[in-house]
């Protein structure tokens, strides 16, 4: 990398042993090796969020791969405040934030985000009472969670995985997806209760 | 219940409330089901989606996922390393290389035409150079002396070797 100084870069074996704090100094000063570390640690991780987001596989893989070149040019920048994976995890959150931007300047709106604008129909959904996912094995489990995120607008779904997934707080969701934190709670809770009636829809289905 | 009544029941469970709202609606919820019934919905989908993410696999194999990562890394490093355009030396040397032909062959049209002919003649002459192909004009009623050189000039030639009269 530019400017960067020489090093003697660390063996195999002391890369996979090494801690995140360690691979990272290494990779900062220019161990490629070091870095694809890094990569194989936390990809499953990466490509998990872009997927969750994007809600396509192949979109998926180019983004987080894009995550990590970006990862490895602003490495300089990173001061350890968080942990890496929490960094990471961060530059792929924005890049397919921007990725969504792009595409809904491109999309007419969503029936959702009608209904959204015109009061919401979640304040008319009747609570869904019996756990829908009672008994369900976790991979059957994360199957339906999986066809019910893809129903969601990409608006609802980004609110939901920042604050379900990412664990952000209001006003942190609202400052990442440029709105107020009034319409983060709207998404939230629509997003919420669309989801819960999808989980019991999908299950009555069976 | 209303809109504003149920969003305040999310964030009470998110922990987004303030203290004192945040005992207030553990009061309410103490006396109406139906905010009890709405709470356990939200809980529900929010204990559901927890852990979601930690089964995903990428789908590629690892030195397929990690050659392009490099190579791309590569390809902007270089890119980077790249000089930006021509040095300033080699654009100065492009330049002073003919200006410095030009100068010399107007100094020899000089020479010539005044060894030719005598002072105060009222004649003009005409000097052509071969080798430069340069025309050299001089009046002498006038005072007057052009070059006329060929053009363009040929300054990666003259980058790569120096012409001998220049020597």
């Amino acid at each position: 990398m530019d400017g960067w100084e020489t090093v003697e870069p660390m063996t195999e074996n002391a890369h996979s042993s090494a801690e995140d704090p360690a691979l990272v100094k290494a990779a900062q000063k220019g161990d490629m090796t070091a870095f694809e570390e890094l990569v194989v640690r936390h990809r499953d991780k990466i490509y998990a969020r872009a997927y969750s987001m994007m809600r396509n596989e192949e979109e998926a893989i180019d983004l987080s791969q894009e995550a990590w070149v970006k990862g490895w040019q602003r490495l300089k920048q990173f001061q350890g405040d968080s942990s890496f994976g929490t960094w990471m995890t961060r530059i792929i959150i924005n890049l397919c934030l921007d990725q969504l931007r792009k595409q809904k300047r491109q999309r007419t709106e969503s029936i959702e985000e009608l209904d959204e604008a015109s009061g919401g129909v979640e304040r008319q959904m009747p609570v869904v009472t019996v756990n829908p996912t009672a008994g369900l094995e976790r991979g059957e489990l994360r199957q339906k969670i999986d066809r019910a995120l893809s129903q969601l607008s990409n608006e609802h779904r980004t609110a939901l995985i920042l604050h379900e997934f990412e664990e952000m707080e209001y006003k942190e969701i609202a400052k990442v997806m440029g709105c107020s934190i009034g319409t983060v709670m709207s998404r939230l809770f629509y997003a919420r209760r669309k989801m819960a009636v999808l989980l019991a829809d999908l299950r009555k289905q069976e | 219940m209303d809109y504003e009544a149920q969003l305040k029941l999310q964030a009470y469970l998110d922990g987004e409330l303030p203290e004192g709202e945040a005992k207030e609606v553990a009061n309410w919820l103490a006396r109406d089901q139906e905010a009890v019934a709405l709470l356990g919905e939200l809980r529900q989908t929010r204990k559901a989606l927890a852990g979601f993410e930690d089964g995903v696999r990428l789908p590629e194999a690892r030195e397929f996922y990690w050659s392009k990562i490099e190579r791309e890394i590569e390809r902007l490093d270089v890119k980077r390393e790249e000089p930006v355009g021509v040095p300033f030396s080699v654009k100065l040397r492009r330049i002073l290389m003919p200006a410095s032909a030009v100068a010399l062959v107007a100094l020899i049209g000089m020479i010539v035409s005044k060894e030719i002919l005598p002072s105060g003649s009222a004649y003009s002459t005409e000097t052509s150079f071969r080798d430069s192909e340069s025309f050299t004009y001089h009046d002498y009623a006038e005072g007057t002396t052009l070059v006329w050189l060929p053009y363009p000039a040929e300054n990666d030639v003259a980058d790569e070797k120096e012409p001998s009269t220049l020597e």
